[in-house]
């Protein structure tokens, strides 16, 4: 997913390193619908999304000084954001295991109408596999980036995606679209 | 070709394009004949692009006054914190000289030794945590329950250092040698946690 582009970025992150208070809200305007997003497709709730929001700029502003500029600073915020909401779901380990049971769930030859929404499915997802889901296939992390922010294994990672695409097909009971 | 259709396991990878999996040649290969492989990969690739389609949430509350508002609380609280060990350590230095000064006795003299080391020891500590500058890092939430834990107690240990002064003169030396080195031990603690904290941020 692209950020928003923050016209001159490097003069307003050179100013935001030197404190600068306007340049810090400039990140914030810019960059804080994505980092929302980002946390409310991992976190279950808008309270947790908004204080992993909270969290991140208060984190990007205490420690712009050490961005060294390596990769785009929307990558930067963005990997504090993740590691931010990750954070947030071991503390509040609200479940790790699907909600539903497959035999709970519409079959795949169910009618559209009993049919969820991807929405609805997403987030049905257990915690870690919903996390997994979004970070590889929509933020673009690597297994082995997913592995290292959760403290997993790079098979972890891969077989969470795996089992989360198996559940989603059969509750979505897709059909090819041409 | 085999005959047995791909797992989702195989699908993904095949989709990533990812041949570190044991048999992604073969799975590749059997996309190409199969049908109902095929159909299931382009449902894959449908998935995730509704995914990546999905309207973007926007919170409904603007965070960045409240962001603000804890880094001047940030501030206040280094400031406040140096204020306060610059005056405990004035008041303690003028303890050890009148209190010092009546006492004979070999272990209130020591005394008065341990507590010029144990101010001096927790000064040196004020400053190496100073020079590391811990309100420019980042820290995992762990960390931060730990240091807000050391540094909750290192206040408890100020206001009692701060009511000392209407101690009797002879229990007063004792009380704040106690307290100094207290201190001195939890501030080790706090220096400890800051220089070795594992961040899980790759800054």
């Amino acid at each position: 997913m692209d950020a928003m582009s923050l016209p001159d970025t490097d003069a307003v992150v050179a100013r935001a390193k030197r404190g600068d208070p306007l340049a810090l809200e400039a990140l914030y305007r810019a960059y804080s619908s994505q980092v929302y997003n980002l946390a409310r497709r991992i976190c279950r709730t808008t309270e947790d999304a908004e204080d992993v929001l909270q969290e991140t700029f208060y984190e990007v502003c205490r420690s712009i000084r050490n961005y060294r500029g390596d990769g785009s600073i929307w990558g930067w915020i963005r990997t504090v954001a993740s590691s931010k909401a990750l954070m947030r779901l071991r503390r509040n380990k609200y479940r790790d295991t699907d909600q539903l049971n497959d035999e709970l769930a519409p079959a795949r030859s169910a009618s559209p109408a009993l049919r969820m929404d991807l929405e609805t499915a997403m987030s049905r997802l257990s915690d870690t596999a919903r996390a997994v889901v979004w970070l590889h296939d929509v933020e673009g992390y690597t297994h082995e980036e997913i592995a290292n922010q959760m403290g997993r294994t790079v098979s972890f990672s891969k077989s969470q995606l795996a089992r989360a695409h198996a559940r989603l097909r059969t509750w979505l009971g897709e059909e090819v679209l041409t | 070709m085999s005959t047995e259709h791909l797992t989702m396991a195989q699908l993904v990878a095949v989709r990533d394009g990812d041949r570190s999996e044991p048999a992604f040649a073969e799975a590749h290969r059997h996309i190409g004949g199969c049908e109902q492989c095929r159909s299931e990969l382009d449902r894959l690739h449908q998935r995730t692009a509704r995914l990546r389609a999905l309207t973007r949430l926007e919170p409904d509350t603007d965070q960045f006054p409240v962001v603000m508002a804890r880094l001047a609380a940030d501030r206040r609280h280094v400031r406040h914190r140096f204020a306060a060990i610059a005056g405990l350590a004035a008041a303690a230095a003028l303890a050890i000289t009148v209190v010092g000064a009546d006492l004979v006795s070999p272990p209130s003299l020591d005394a008065s030794e341990q507590l010029r080391t144990a101010i001096s020891r927790s000064q040196l500590l004020e400053q190496t945590l100073h020079e590391y500058n811990p309100e420019q890092r980042v820290v995992d939430g762990r960390t931060i329950e730990l240091i807000i834990q050391l540094e909750d107690r290192i206040a408890a240990v100020d206001a009692r250092l701060q009511e000392v002064a209407h101690l009797e003169r002879g229990k007063r030396l004792q009380t704040e040698v106690a307290l100094w080195q207290e201190r001195v031990g939890l501030m080790s603690a706090l220096v400890d946690v800051h220089l070795s904290r594992a961040t899980n941020v790759d800054l």
